[in-house]
């Protein structure tokens, strides 16, 4: 869409029925971003740097889940008829093993480029980390099956998640309603029965003359019912959710919770704590702060593993090596959103960032969706660094 | 490589005749550039150029990077402003006015540098409330916006891009500003101007604490940065004649990074050679000739095994050196025998490589492994010695003369 177009807000086509589809959208798309937010924000807790390569993290399991499938039968030349059946056991081994294998890539990022440069400068660990981001983004190009974009097919789901669950919040009048239904009847009349006649003849429908009358007829209903559909559609509202994204949500919090008790209620997690509060004292009192930053990175990438294999199953993006791109800088953003280093600041920060880019889907600029990140980011840095929950702290001499 | 010190002293009449030395060779330097238009392949000859290109966005970069200490990652995004800012301009404006091409190239050069000052202006302007790792993301983020937004405007040609006529081809004017860039960085740190910048690298609260305006000297460090790209994406976009925001991806952004962080923060010298070197490596490879004639294909294997060899010898490196250079070992015995390891490692480690299944018949075009080869001399380097190859060595002709002096003196003795 164009900056200057004077008829800006008309074309958009601003439609308030579409709104709480949206939201609850944007809610489902950024619980996913809170996911890998989650692992941006407790590395950057432990140890103050930004895991440039967690976003690859993200890509790599979404290929681990690809792979499984594949192997399972899903592959990209099977056509949908000879797929098994989707399965709930398939669903979550993908998972499973995705969360293990960005586990363990993790935990080797973390050993081969991190560990190394845990004495230098924030800057010169930052460098490496965007350093090996480029590396398993540019290796993935060549390792990785990327033409045409691959994409897990839809079979995977078991049938009861499949198709789509719609809630009205708001019925259209019945008038019109029954209107738009006996246009639509009348409509599949005129067409049967023009179907019926010309194979009769044995010619096409362009066969008959221009004023035959099933022939002006047919036009005139089709275009009331063009004329009646949207003004439906704009009165009454509705939600439609697709099955497996609901599933995906509830996943999305049980995960969370999990990690909530984790980080609260067992020593590891008190050391993770102890660690973020202040690294060198940690070590001082006893942490095995090596052990609490292997265990940091476990998670944060395990957590990234599902979100992938999620996103790669539920919301069915194509996968290429640079998949993990732009969700890695959103969560990045969303995680500084919230106030960095801070647990549930990046699970409000991810949701908030997920609705922001609906709404701006919604609004019509969809170009730009990737570009409301940026702006969120550079506004929440200039007014509130610390983010929504977080405390900006004043550096001290 | 020692650069002019106190205990040196060098006489007037000396420094002014370094100085016009350096005046006429980078003059001589330029004009020779010019001149060697049409005796040397065309392809040759458009590497060349482009080569100055990127030193300046190099030396450019290091200034905010390297001598100010400040950390942006989307100086692409300059240098797609200045193309942007000046194609539009010349295709509107160019017709009709007096000038003729190459005035209209050098006021287009500034009018590009303008525009990218003023950007940068606005991107420095968050940095007063950052540091780090912050204000890397919010220039990551600001180069993508300005991408986005020159991808969805119908005016700049969208996503298809701009033809931008006429063309205008100065490459003379191309070395000369990369020799300018490089001037004004160089007297920048060399005069009392340039000192808040160093201070500002070195220790933020403290300058400040000294009286530093780490504010002004920030952005001030920002927008002559953001200039100098801006008036080498003027002159790209007039010496292409075709610009496509593909061009200005964040790929290009990442390419100047790695010169800078390769060539050594803070040293122009450094980001100059790295220029160098890392746009004519590709290029060079690009050259490469396989057995068949076409681009040489390298066996997957083989790379596996490389990228293997790297690794040992980051680790052999590295072990050696936290351990044995106490002891009087020389470093650069240590650095040959890693290097030694790592390659009986990669040549040990290469059949078993071909033992992974579909490993063993694939075969990459070499052209298609340079971002693979960026992004691990990235890592090494930052691994190895993260202040860049030359850290903060800088070439001056008093270095040069101490050079000659010692051999004249080993001469003697």
């Amino acid at each position: 869409m164009d900056l200057f177009s004077p008829h800006l807000l008309a074309e958009s086509g601003i439609n308030f029925s579409t709104l709480p589809s949206q939201l609850v959208n944007g809610l489902l798309l950024g619980s996913i971003y809170a996911l890998i937010a989650l692992g941006y924000t407790m590395v950057y807790g432990v140890l103050r740097l930004i895991n440039f390569a967690h976003g690859e993290v993200f890509m790599l399991g979404a290929y681990t889940s690809l792979f499984v499938a594949w192997k399972q039968g899903f592959g990209q030349g099977v056509s949908p008829d000879q797929m098994p059946q989707g399965s709930w056991g398939l669903l979550i081994g993908m998972m499973i093993i995705s969360m293990l294998v960005c586990a363990i890539i993790g935990v080797i990022i973390e050993f081969v480029a991190y560990r190394p440069m845990r004495n230098q400068s924030r800057i010169a660990a930052l460098i490496t980390a965007i350093g090996i981001s480029l590396l398993l983004q540019y290796g993935g190009q060549l390792f990785l099956p990327a033409e045409p974009p691959p994409s897990i097919s839809e079979k995977v789901l078991p049938d009861s998640i499949q198709g789509s669950y719609t809630m009205n919040l708001k019925k259209a009048p019945p008038q019109l309603v029954a209107d738009l239904d006996a246009a639509k009847t009348k409509l599949q009349e005129i067409k049967d029965r023009l179907v019926e006649r010309t194979t009769a003849m044995g010619i096409s429908e362009f066969g008959l003359p221009d004023d035959d009358p099933d022939r002006v007829a047919k036009l005139e209903t089709q275009d009331l019912v063009n004329r009646l559909n949207p003004q439906v559609e704009e009165q009454s509202i509705a939600i439609i959710v697709p099955k497996g994204q609901l599933v995906m949500f509830g996943t999305v919090v049980m995960l969370m919770g999990i990690l909530w008790w984790l980080v609260m209620f067992t020593k590891t997690g008190r050391a993770m704590r102890a660690a973020a509060h202040d690294f060198e004292s940690a070590s001082l009192m006893g942490i095995n702060v090596n052990r609490v930053v292997v265990i940091t990175f476990i998670i944060g990438s395990a957590l990234a593993g599902a979100g992938a294999m999620m996103n790669a199953v539920f919301i069915r993006t194509p996968l290429t090596p640079f998949y993990g791109f732009m969700p890695g800088v959103k969560a990045f953003v969303a995680a500084v959103l919230g106030g960095i280093g801070n647990i549930p600041g990046a699970v409000l920060g991810g949701l908030v960032m997920g609705i922001a880019e609906s709404l701006i889907v919604w609004v019509g600029y969809s170009e730009y969706k990737d570009a409301i990140a940026f702006v969120i980011l550079i506004v929440v840095l200039m007014f509130r660094p610390g983010g929504l929950l977080g405390s900006s702290k004043v550096e001290k001499v | 490589m020692a650069s002019v010190t106190a205990d040196s002293p060098v006489k007037p009449g000396a420094f002014w005749g370094t100085r016009l030395l350096s005046i006429v060779l980078a003059l001589a330097f330029c004009f020779g550039i010019g001149a060697m238009e049409g005796s040397i392949p065309p392809f040759a000859f458009r590497i060349l150029v482009l080569a100055g290109l990127y030193v300046t966005l190099s030396v450019s970069l290091n200034l905010i990077n390297g001598i100010t200490g400040q950390f942006s990652i989307g100086h692409a995004a300059f240098y797609q402003v200045g193309a942007y800012v000046t194609g539009f301009l010349t295709i509107n404006y160019f017709d009709g006015q007096p000038l003729t091409a190459i005035p209209w190239l050098v006021i287009m050069m500034i009018a590009g540098a303008a525009g990218a000052g003023i950007v940068g202006l606005m991107v420095g302007l968050p940095s007063l409330r950052l540091r780090g790792d912050y204000l890397a993301i919010v220039t990551l983020g600001f180069g993508e916006i300005i991408s986005i937004v020159t991808r969805n405007q119908k005016a700049l040609g969208g996503s298809y891009g701009m033809q931008i006529e006429p063309k205008i081809q100065a490459p003379w004017l191309v070395w000369l500003l990369a020799i300018i860039c490089i001037a004004v960085c160089r007297n920048l740190i060399k005069t009392a101007h340039g000192l808040p910048f160093l201070a500002v690298r070195e220790d933020e609260v403290a300058s400040s604490a000294m009286g530093v305006n780490t504010t002004k000297t920030k952005v001030t460090a920002f927008v002559i940065g953001s200039a100098f790209a801006g008036a080498a994406g003027a002159l790209y976009g007039h010496f292409e004649s075709f610009i496509t925001p593909d061009m200005f991806k964040m790929e290009v952004s990442f390419i100047i990074l790695t010169m800078v962080v390769i060539g050594g923060t803070g040293s122009i010298t450094g980001s100059t050679l790295a220029a160098l070197f890392l746009f004519g490596l590709p290029e060079w490879l690009r050259t490469l000739k396989g057995a068949d004639g076409n681009a040489l294909q390298i066996p997957a294997p083989q790379v596996i095994a490389a990228l293997f060899g790297v690794v040992v010898f980051v680790a052999c490196a590295r072990w050696v050196r936290d351990r044995y250079h106490e002891k009087g070992m020389k470093l650069a015995g240590a650095y040959g025998s890693a290097v030694g390891i790592a390659v009986v490692a990669s040549l040990l480690f290469r059949p078993l490589a071909a033992l992974i299944p579909s490993m063993a018949e694939t075969s990459w075009e070499i052209n298609s492994l340079r971002m693979v080869i960026f992004a691990v001399t990235l890592v090494v380097v930052m691994l190895l010695r993260p202040e860049g190859v030359l850290g903060h060595h800088e070439f001056s002709w008093a270095w040069l003369r101490s050079l000659f002096n010692k051999k004249n003196k080993e001469v003697q003795a």
